[in-house]
């Protein structure tokens, strides 16, 4: 992460501070930590940050982006209402639900429980991400062609965990698909048309569920 | 059905939502993403209590915190609390963490007073009241036909069960709430919501301003299920904190708020006898149902009150029927009308009864319910679906299936109305041919952005995609709140004739006999420099009412766990001329999801002690997982010469009871409440020591 | 959430000495910013420990020398269900860890997150109540809807112990080393949560600013297998868990160990169950006696009894698991 000294700072870290002190000073040390801190922010990474706004610097989509916000803002927080990137949803806030889930470094992740200040120096992706030169991704178009869709609250994150099932598992079975969006749910109903479209997503053959008849 | 075209180019034929890009995409925006400038937080302070007198709300410190705009209280200084979860004060602030912040600052004074928030307590005559002035228990509504008793006597066969339904959670995806913009007498909100109208009309009421200078719009909204209909206690706090604090308010509930004070499902206690000759003919129902409506309910309704009415008896023919229907208070939030209000109770119980009845009659459920059906189309559905899922081969005695894992299968009926009517439309044809349709209608998820495209491009000869659709929006003509499973219905015909008076309109005016398809944008061009507007209005003729449908569910349970595992689920259904097979289908699928969580996994749960809810998250309010998900197959029966009718709600309606014949059939002993749980299925089976009724 | 000051630590010291008097150590923060949301704990600092040092302490799994697995207390969930050694040799470890939660949770939860995280008791986790595990004076569960309560506890808490993991860590007789106040201690699974068994108000026996370093798993015991029931088939809460391991030869299991989840605040495990088992064949009648010993004296309330036979259910189906 960031707290590595690049050259043009002064030798002095925090490993070779506490290191100098050596471990018996440990509990004195800890009673001038905010000194400390402060000092070691100064040298070298940051050392306890907050708890007002302090500046944090996200990569979204490619693309870096400064803010300033409190520790305490989620990374859901800071992309729907300071980005703002409004694409993915806030629906639980409790990591039950699906509806915030991003990538991080390529991993599917509920955003409302990941702090913004612990997201810096990670690759942040969002569902405004996916789509390349304003064509949607495979994902993206199989959803609309099943009509994995309805009210569309859920579909920025079952999107999300369809790409990044996608990405590890490219031929996946029903199961699969079943485990792989598990982390997420949908009130209107989607499931039987989302597993139909990751299906068409991964190029597999599409069964027929729905019949009319006269 | 005069009117509709038949042949048709679009109309009847699958087609992807218009709105599917924006959607997949992020770039729809609801009402929680909508970020007008200068936007800011806004947050309730809702009663700890179930019930209390409020003597002071103090909001000295919270006005004084960083970055608070507006502190306000919800109502006045003193009143009483009935439930947990209501409205006392609210405050706007620049950000989410100092509204959090502001909340917690505001001081409340109150008298906690006795509260009951169980059923079974609250009928109890020496339970605490609700109501000061009135029991818990209303007076039963009365309704009888024939003569029961004297049906009873002569019976072949009689069942006597005592049957429950939980309090189901809408729980839409996003909750409820809207973004207000208060600006002297002049209103925008974005609201989400299942009518725009409704909306605008309790806000200028709220405001006291004309309903001129409001403005609603909810371009999209991320589900409804039935209770998002007028600007809610939350929408009129939202407004006079916008105009305290001089700024657009977003004001959205939290997860555990959905829980609490934006409506529900009513429970239901159901002690039912039926009966029926050695024939199988249905002779009598004899009904005695509670309904719980939270603080909507109780002494001072006649029974029925406040969306307490369980519709019964339900769908068969009953030549004796009685039904006693009561409402009862609780110290809870109110129920509000959550998709099919009523019914899926009613389905669940009634369809019990039935293959109870089958069973002790030794006649095939099926056969029974062909029997005692007068709805022709639903027998055909009863009957088509018996024969794609397989009925005859699937259905065996109850709890005959060999081993510890049992199958069973269960079937189930349901009916709504779905009519429509009142909507109007406009439609602007430019001369480079692109079409604007403007409608104030609302897209729940329903679709019916889509229906309007399409019906505009069948009037046209062009692909839906073609159409610019503009709803969701007080500006535009009127169209009613999307409830009742009225939308297409309304909106069809409306915009049907409006494009209709459009096209000719447009051959008239260019002296072009037939403008539509190849023609279009040759003919567009003549219009010169304006475009073209027209106005129309539903129509009789192209609509109706009265859709149906029925389901069947293969289990398999587990029974040394008690786990149902679903395996597979027809659902026929029925619903005049079907517009977008593949929306159509969508909506099938959810009601059959949404039956599923009704059926076996849904359940709000209040705490006897505390009168506080447990279940405050999804964690452990639970729907449907897409793991949870069976083999579904839709089966929809087109009937175009019935016109459009609308969906929504017949799709909710037959599941839970299908599903629990289905676990009654594979073990041979019926749970008789929903949820239909592990717990309930080992106690059901004798296995829970402590436990003898489930 | 209340406000708080956030760093991230590097070093043991370093973490010890940023913790101050009402710091909590960060992992993967699904538990602890829930509780924190809903204001039921609000730490003023934030130490982050998913960048300490040594990274083969702290996110290695690997194969030691000495006949066991050691796994690092930043490894994830889905890093412990994934990875091929561990699958091979602790197929029990590997299946529990693959019932977490979602996906998403299994991304980001740490192992010594899941086994250290708090009550999902819904008085517990209910903001507005100030239940006896809260510092209040009832425990609600006990006359209330106890639905998901324990059957077995030696105090007036009835809330169960919820980690997958911490389950089969039992039954595999894995232990958890942990720095405490400058020295490296080491406890043992029953250790680690037998605070929690007598104390209403502990979730497991760790002291302020204990930090976890590894779990060391012993090889020893070479079949395992994990199996829980939830009311959902995926991403829910165990009703009930169960985890044995053991070794099979010749149709017979010595050195078994069986435990349960969700059923104490502690995994639940009993003496007379293994010696019972000892040298025995396992199959439906061996199984269903020991499941009544480990059953033998469970305490049913008015909502949670049905867990008595499902419990008896999986015991018998993991220990017939282990002779596959």
């Amino acid at each position: 992460m960031s707290s590595k000294p690049s050259s043009s700072q002064p030798v002095v870290n925090r490993r070779t501070f506490l290191k100098g002190i050596g471990t018996s000073a440990v509990a004195v040390a800890s009673v001038q930590v905010g000194a400390m801190a402060e000092e070691i922010n100064k040298a070298a990474g940051p050392g306890p940050q907050g708890p007002g706004a302090v500046p944090i610097t996200l990569s979204i989509n490619g693309e870096k982006m400064n803010f300033q916000l409190e520790p305490r803002v989620t990374l859901l927080d800071a992309l729907r209402n300071h980005a703002p990137l409004t694409g993915t949803k806030e629906v639980c806030d409790r990591a039950t639900c699906g509806a915030c889930s991003v990538l991080i470094d390529g991993k599917l992740t509920y955003s409302c429980m990941k702090l913004a200040i612990e997201a810096q120096g990670h690759e942040i992706t969002t569902i405004e991400g996916l789509a390349k030169n304003g064509e949607l991704s495979p994902v993206q178009q199989a959803f609309v062609e099943c009509d994995a869709l309805m009210c569309g609250f859920c579909t920025p994150g079952l999107v999300m965990a369809a790409t990044s099932l996608l990405a590890s598992n490219p031929k996946p079975t029903v199961a699969d698909i079943k485990r792989g969006c598990s982390g997420n749910l949908c009130r209107c109903g989607t499931y039987p048309h989302v597993i139909k479209a990751v299906l068409k997503a991964s190029g597999a053959a599409v069964p027929e569920t729905s019949v009319m008849i006269q | 059905m005069a009117g509709w075209p038949n042949p048709s180019t679009v109309l009847g034929k699958a087609a992807t939502r218009v709105d599917g890009p924006a959607k997949v995409t992020g770039q729809a925006k609801y009402a929680y993403d909508v970020q007008p400038a200068g936007w800011l937080y806004g947050m309730i302070l809702r009663s700890k209590w179930p019930a209390a007198k409020v003597t002071k709300i103090d909001l000295t410190k919270a006005q004084s915190m960083p970055g608070v705009k507006a502190a306000i209280l919800a109502g006045g200084d003193q009143r009483t609390v009935r439930y947990y979860g209501q409205e006392l004060a609210a405050v706007a602030a620049t950000t989410k963490q100092q509204c959090l912040d502001a909340i917690r600052a505001i001081e409340v004074t109150a008298e906690p007073l006795p509260f009951v928030v169980k059923e079974d307590d609250a009928i109890k005559p020496d339970s605490p009241r609700v109501f000061d002035k009135t029991p818990n228990l209303s007076d039963p509504k009365l309704e009888e036909n024939g003569k029961v008793d004297a049906a009873m006597a002569q019976a072949a066969a009689v069942c006597e069960a005592e049957l429950r339904t939980q309090i189901q959670l809408h729980h839409p995806l996003e909750t409820h709430g809207n973004t207000i913009s208060v600006q002297g007498d002049h209103v925008t909100a974005w609201a989400s919501t299942q009518g725009v109208f409704s909306v605008r009309d309790g806000l200028a009421g709220n405001l006291g301003v004309p309903q001129s200078n409001v403005q609603v719009i909810c371009d999209y909204m991320g589900g409804g299920f039935g209770a998002k209909f007028g600007p809610g206690a939350h929408g009129g706090i939202a407004a006079q904190l916008s105009k305290a604090a001089g700024a657009p308010v977003k004001l959205m509930l939290n997860r555990l708020e959905q829980g609490l004070a934006v409506g529900n499902r009513p429970s239901s206690i159901q002690k039912l006898k039926f009966a029926a000759d050695k024939d199988g003919k249905l002779l009598a129902a004899d009904i005695e149902n509670y309904g719980s409506p939270g603080v909507g309910g109780g002494g001072q309704t006649a029974g029925g009150g406040g969306g307490s009415n369980i519709a019964m008896p339900y769908i068969y023919g009953f030549p004796n029927s009685r039904t006693k229907q009561f409402g009862v208070a609780l110290n809870t939030g109110a129920a509000s009308a959550f998709r099919a209000p009523g019914h899926p109770p009613a389905s669940f119980s009634t369809e019990s009864m039935m293959d109870e009845l089958a069973v002790k009659l030794g006649i095939d459920p099926v056969e029974f319910r062909l029997k005692n059906d007068g709805n022709e189309i639903r027998r055909r559905e009863f009957q088509e679906g018996a024969k794609r899922f397989g009925w005859a081969e699937k259905y065996k005695k109850p709890g005959s299936s060999p081993g510890p894992i049992k199958t069973g299968v269960g079937c189930a009926g349901g009916g709504w109305g779905g009519g429509g009517g009142g909507t109007k439309a406009e439609v602007q044809i430019n001369p480079d041919g692109t079409v604007e349709v403007r409608c104030g209608t609302q897209d729940l998820g329903t679709g019916s952005r889509t229906v309007v495209a399409i019906v505009a491009a069948e009037a046209f000869g062009l692909h839906p995609n073609d159409i610019k659709v503009k709803i969701g929006d007080t500006n535009l003509p009127p169209s009613g709140g999307s409830g009742g499973s009225s939308t297409t219905a309304s909106i069809s015909p409306a915009i049907w004739d409006t494009c209709q008076k459009a096209l000719a309109a447009l051959q008239q005016q260019t002296g072009v006999t037939d403008a539509r398809g190849a023609n279009w944008e040759g003919a567009c061009r003549k219009l010169g420099i304006n475009p073209l507007t027209a106005n129309g209005e539903w129509q009789k003729g192209l609509s109706s009412s009265g859709a149906g449908g029925v389901n069947f569910a293969e289990v398999e349970v587990d029974t040394e766990t008690g786990f149902v595992r679903l395996k597979k689920i027809v659902a026929v259904h029925d619903c005049g001329l079907i517009v977008n097979p593949l929306a159509t289908t969508s909506q099938v699928n959810g009601g059959v999801v949404s039956g599923i969580g009704y059926a076996l996994y849904e359940e709000r749960v209040m705490d006897r002690q505390t009168g506080l809810l447990l279940n405050i998250n999804f964690d452990s309010y639970k729907i449907p997982n897409i793991a949870d998900m069976p083999d579904i197959e839709v089966v929809l029966i087109d009937l175009p010469e019935r016109g459009v009718i609308g969906i929504g709600e017949p799709a909710v309606i037959p599941v839970a009871g299908a599903i629990a014949n289905a676990v009654a059939n594979a073990i041979g002993v019926r749970v008789h409440s929903l949820p239909i749980t592990p717990a309930k299925v080992l106690a059901a089976l004798g296995k829970v020591p402590n436990v003898s009724r489930v | 959430m209340n406000s708080f000051q956030y760093v991230t630590a590097h070093t043991l010291d370093e973490a010890a000495s940023l913790l101050g008097k009402n710091g909590r150590y960060l992992a993967g923060g699904i538990d602890l910013l829930g509780e924190m949301k809903d204001y039921i704990v609000s730490p003023d600092v934030l130490v982050n420990v998913k960048e300490m040092s040594p990274q083969s302490e702290f996110k290695a799994i690997r194969l030691t020398n000495k006949d066991a697995c050691l796994i690092g207390a930043s490894v994830t969930v889905a890093e412990i269900a994934a990875h091929d050694d561990v699958k091979r040799v602790l197929p029990g470890l590997a299946e529990a860890a693959g019932e977490v939660g979602s996906p998403q949770i299994r991304n980001v939860a740490s192992l010594a997150g899941n086994l250290l995280q708090h009550s999902r008791c819904w008085y517990y986790r209910q903001p507005d109540i100030a239940c006896l595990k809260r510092g209040g004076s009832t425990c609600y569960a006990q006359e209330g809807e106890n639905k998901y309560s324990a059957l077995f506890s030696g105090c007036a808490c009835i809330s169960p112990v919820v980690s997958n993991l911490s389950v089969i860590l039992a039954a595999l007789g894995a232990t958890v080393q942990l720095r405490r106040k400058g020295d490296l201690h080491e406890l043992t699974i029953p250790e680690l949560y037998q605070e929690a068994w007598r104390n209403p108000s502990a979730h497991h026996s760790l002291q302020p600013g204990d930090l976890v370093l590894h779990v060391t798993i012993p090889l020893k015991r070479t079949r395992s297998a994990y199996r829980q029931q939830s009311e959902k088939a995926e991403f829910d809460w165990a009703m009930v868990s169960c985890a044995a391991a053991g070794n099979v030869a010749a149709g017979k299991v010595t050195d078994v160990r069986i435990a349960l989840g969700a059923i104490a605040p502690v995994p639940h495990m009993v003496e007379e169950a293994h010696h019972f088992l000892e040298g025995k064949p396992l199959n439906d009648a061996t199984a269903s006696q020991a499941a009544d010993l480990l059953l033998k004296g469970a305490k049913p309330l008015a909502q949670n009894g049905y867990k008595v036979p499902l419990a008896h259910t999986l015991i018998r189906r993991t220990l017939l698991a282990l002779n596959a």
